[in-house]
């Protein structure tokens, strides 16, 4: 036939393409495709990206990634990819991987002041074993720290957990996904009382209404927004909301288009929840037999330095930091808040925000009273261009949707909600309108948080990486639940430190002001995510302390570390993730990392060789903990222990560990580079994730076995999965007792994760007599949280908002997709968008540089006044992918004061000419 | 050169309008046709990716056009990029021993 190479590569991806969507295929696209694959090994495998948890086929041959296809197979992308996804193939291969240890050294030894220079591993953990030890000598267990992920793969996130809480005894250990999720755990805790989701992507496919509160969908979760734009075009009824602070490019097929104010959202929230009561929109039944209203302190601070934070920060930066101390209520505040303009509010919760109580239905409805039409939207309009009339107009509508009986809404948010002062409230807000409304946990209708991070849900929350977290959603504040991680996990009783440990941004401020004294980086980019960077980055350089950052590429993090490990990616190592709606999903080694790149947890087993149970369990002494910490030897040594033995032998190649076998025929012939390094037979990935799951398994978070997940037809599983006559279930709608075998049969839903907790009785300024209380078991929680003002407003002198958050070709920090030349080029540097209008003003144009300058920092930045982002007159927006474009030099780090969680979406600023 | 397996939707009713207006466009080649579902595969080729998320869009934007993703990619430059390595990365491939520190970071 004379085909050229190029024509028949053409076919042979068209052939591909079509049996991925299972099109019927052409002999000869048939015959193109087989040769086009001659000598490649395919295997399933997960999205590195976003937490949507799309399902990816990877072919390698010879060593090496050679393409890579959405997989037909999986339920949630059905074989589509986004353009990041597209891509998985290709972030291994970067020019600049590191690919052997660096240390800062002069004349060949460890200077903090000192070039980086290649070091043997041996070197590498020598110096960390050396700088752990000064740490814990210095400091105690409090001296450690670990920057975890929302990318960690479960094995590495339990390692982590189980090394620094078992081991260490340490509570140090948070993940980025503090910066991205907390608030969706604190709003799930604090409503059901258990973790992520009730729905999943299903829903989607059932509903007649999208919501969208600050999350994105077309540019951040692109598959999943093409399941949403097939339902708009495919089912009548359909209507899809987005609420945002700009438009974006989610806009574009939305019936309704919101553009609210900074914080406008807990005012429509409960404008909606007024509406619901008015017009009597409420669910009787199931807010009668299903729900009990409750409420919470309002002087809870803004998550700043609880005490002596002037002399950490300027007198421009204490302007607003001073908050944290005493607010004034400003007249929206005055409304919604039922107080008084002016009033100074001592911030008396700020250590206590998670305080709750119940109250009644007729407190609901007077604390809901205020969010009038007239009242909501003067607060929340969000674009001064916009008539008063237009914008009450949409409210009303989206008013109306909630308000149509037999309308099924499913409400999605990411990030606007997450990062946000009040973070927790507008998550608990949410599930407000749904519990009212009768609207949870049904096919087509729930409150629904997305994740940004693969494996936030798997990882970082169902592990428990966090500072106060274990397996399962146990704490370590919890006697209980410390004695129940302590049998599995054979420790002596009091081994488990009961004191929370600090939180991400806690751990910053500990290493500057000296409280932490190591600090190990892992999957993460913590001196680009983190908030008024400026002071985290002298905290590394300046302080006395040991910075160690493990990462494929070398990013900001690694510029201000002391040691540098050069880590194994995806695909180059075992793995798990978890995705938003539950799934756990699971992908072998495919190919070997480049150099001396090792995987996470071949870096901590390692490490945890080099201590021995006398190093870490004897008494030890907690800040702010009486008694300390007790010895626990003499325990250790009847339990068969000797002060002798390694953290390795005791916590990781148990007896029971050494059972599970490498190599191991699910391997299918791949590779295990962590068992091979290792040298003593076990497969680590499997016997860890057999002990993990013991931590769910009868309790609602019941996982499948290792093995199960690797089944060539399972394409991931959504928790809790329940043997069933030898098979393996999973749960699609939890609480419902038509999909969930935790709901007795004829109780219609429950609300288990509250089972034995009560609320005491108050009224809406304070919990009433201690001794009065209200069971809330099978009840979730319809909480009334007000309106309250973000803590820095555009002034005088920083005249707009600056909101921040991705852009869809890039991944977080882009260490990873900057890395792929197509996305590089595609979107080379983060601009700041702006209205036309404010450019004008201020007498700048398009692709002018300019400085985005708040009270901690400034960058300097090229002007966007088009684009995919329409800004209202009075915000700009800057993307955080580009390390050229700090903008978190500039950002402000509040936080929820219940997550923690920083709010990234909304400081003061001024833009003027570079 | 980039190749990449782009699944288009639209109405069957609009079919052949779409499939006429997807030819028309440089380096888009219709390669399979499912007139039942509306499903259409077309092959793309660009030169580099910015071509080709920008040819995406412009797919996306032809009228009648419901919804159209990218499917399959043939990582067909990769070779190239590989031979193209510096000496030093290319070296660590083989030993692994030493490597320049990327002067990024001692900058």
């Amino acid at each position: 036939m004379g085909l050229s190479r190029r024509d028949f590569l053409k076919t042979s991806v068209a052939g591909a393409t079509a049996a991925t969507v299972g099109m019927p295929l052409s002999e000869q696209a048939e015959a193109a495709v087989k040769a086009g694959e001659a000598g490649w090994q395919w295997d399933k495998g997960v999205c590195r990206f976003c937490g949507t948890g799309c399902g990816i086929m990877i072919a390698t041959k010879a060593g090496r990634i050679v393409a890579t296809k959405g997989d037909p197979d999986a339920p949630v992308n059905k074989g589509l990819n986004c353009v990041k996804g597209y891509f998985n193939g290709k972030i291994n291969y970067g020019k600049d991987r590191l690919t052997q240890p660096l240390l800062r050294m002069t004349d060949g030894k460890f200077d903090k002041k000192g070039k980086f220079v290649p070091v043997s591993w041996e070197q590498a953990l020598d110096v960390m074993e050396e700088k752990m030890r000064w740490a814990m000598k210095e400091k105690g267990p409090h001296g450690l720290s670990i920057f975890g992920s929302g990318q960690y793969t479960i094995h590495e996130g339990y390692t982590a957990a189980k090394l620094m809480k078992a081991g260490f005894r340490s509570n140090n250990l948070d993940p980025n996904a503090r910066h991205c999720m907390a608030s969706a755990v604190v709003g799930f805790m604090q409503t059901f009382g258990i973790d992520e989701p009730q729905g999943n992507y299903d829903d989607i496919e059932h509903t007649d209404t999208a919501v969208l509160w600050g999350a994105n969908m077309a540019e951040m979760h692109p598959i999943l927004w093409s399941r949403i734009t097939d339902r708009r075009l495919t089912h009548a009824k359909m209507k899809v909301v987005n609420l945002s602070v700009y438009g974006n490019m989610s806009s574009d097929i939305a019936d309704l288009e919101i553009i609210f104010s900074p914080s406008g959202d807990l005012a429509i929230q409960n404008y909606i929840a007024r509406e619901i009561v008015k017009r009597d929109a409420i669910d009787h039944d199931y807010v009668k037999k299903y729900t009990q209203f409750a409420t919470g302190p309002y002087d809870i601070g803004y998550g700043f330095r609880p005490k002596n934070a002037d002399k950490f920060h300027t007198a421009a930066e204490m302007e607003i930091v001073k908050n944290e101390q005493s607010h004034v209520i400003d007249k929206w505040e005055a409304i919604g808040q039922r107080k008084k303009e002016g009033d100074v509010v001592e911030q008396k919760n700020a250590a206590t925000p998670m305080k709750d109580w119940a109250i009644s239905f007729e407190d609901f409805k007077t604390a809901v009273e205020p969010y009038t039409l007239d009242f909501t939207a003067a607060v929340a309009k969000g674009d001064p261009d916009e008539p008063m009339d237009a914008f009450k107009a949409k409210l009303q509508q989206l008013a109306d949707l909630y308000c149509e009986k037999g309308r099924k809404i499913v409400s999605y948010w990411t990030m606007g909600f997450n990062q946000h002062q009040r973070g927790s409230w507008v998550n608990e807000q949410a599930y407000m309108n749904h519990l009212l409304t009768g609207r949870q946990c049904k096919p087509g209708d729930g409150a629904f948080s997305l994740t940004g991070q693969p494996s936030a849900c798997g990882t970082a929350r169902e592990v428990g990486t966090f500072a106060h977290r274990l397996p399962a959603d146990m704490v370590v504040m919890n006697p209980k639940h410390r004695a129940i991680a302590e049998k599995i996990w054979k420790l002596p009783a009091g081994t488990i430190n009961p004191q929370m440990g600090s939180h991400f941004v806690k751990i910053m401020r500990d290493l500057e002001d000296g409280q932490i004294l190591f600090s190990w980086t892992q999957v993460n980019n913590p001196w680009q995510n983190t908030a008024n960077v400026n002071h985290w980055i002298k905290a590394a350089r300046e302080m006395n302390n040991f910075i160690v950052v493990a990462d494929a590429y070398p990013g900001v993090s690694c510029k201000v570390a002391d040691l540098i490990l050069p880590a194994a990616m995806i695909n180059e190592k075992w793995g798990a993730y978890g995705n938003a709606e539950r799934r756990t999903q699971v992908w072998r080694q495919q190919i070997l990392p480049p150099g001396q790149a090792r995987a996470d947890i071949w870096m901590m087993l390692e490490l945890s060789k080099r201590f021995k149970l006398k190093d870490v369990w004897g008494a030890q002494k907690i800040p702010g903990l009486d008694g300390g910490l007790p010895d626990v030897l003499p325990a250790a040594q009847a339990m068969g222990y000797t002060p002798e033995s390694t953290l390795y032998d005791v916590l990781f190649a148990t007896a029971e560990n050494k059972k599970h076998k490498w190599p191991d025929p699910i391997a299918k012939g791949h590779g295990n580079h962590v068992a091979d390094l290792l040298k003593d037979g076990w497969f680590p990935e499997k016997a860890l994730f057999e002990e993990y799951r013991q931590f769910g398994s009868g309790h609602g978070h019941d996982l499948a076995p290792f093995d199960i997940y690797h089944h060539d037809k399972v394409r991931g599983l959504r928790w809790p999965v329940i043997e069933k006559d030898g098979k393996w279930v999973e749960t699609l709608w939890r609480n419902n007792e038509k999909y969930d075998s935790y709901v007795a049969k004829g109780s219609g839903f429950d609300f288990y994760g509250n089972n034995g907790a009560a609320l005491v009785m108050g009224d809406l300024d304070k919990p009433g007599d201690p001794a009065k209380k209200v069971d809330i078991s099978h009840k979730a929680k319809i909480y009334f949280r007000p309106y309250a003002s973000p803590v820095e407003k555009p002034d005088a002198n920083y005249d707009l908002w600056l909101c921040t958050g991705r852009v869809l070709e890039h991944w977080h920090s882009g260490t990873m997709t900057r890395r792929v030349p197509e996305l590089h080029r595609a979107v080379p540097n983060a601009v700041c968008w702006i209205s036309q209008k404010d450019a004008d003003a201020k007498g700048l144009k398009r692709n002018d540089l300019v400085w985005v300058e708040s009270r901690r920092g400034k960058v300097k930045v090229r002007l966007e006044t088009g684009g995919r982002n329409r800004m209202p007159r009075g915000m700009v927006y800057v993307p955080w992918f580009d390390e050229g474009v700090l903008i978190n030099k500039v950002t402000l780090d509040a936080t929820c004061p219940l997550s923690k969680e920083t709010d990234y979406k909304k400081c003061a600023v001024k833009v003027y000419k570079a | 050169m980039n190749l990449s397996g782009i699944l288009v939707m639209s109405k069957p009713e609009s079919h052949g309008q779409v499939v006429e207006a997807l030819n028309a466009l440089e380096g888009v080649e219709v390669h399979q046709v499912d007139a039942a579902t509306g499903r259409i595969v077309a092959v793309q080729e660009a030169e580099d990716i910015h071509a080709e998320i920008e040819g995406v869009k412009r797919i996306k934007a032809i009228p009648h056009v419901i919804m159209a993703e990218m499917v399959y990619h043939y990582l067909a430059e990769d070779e190239r990029i590989y031979e193209a390595m510096p000496p030093e990365l290319i070296e660590q491939q083989d030993g692994f021993e030493t490597c320049a520190v990327p002067a990024y970071l001692n900058s």
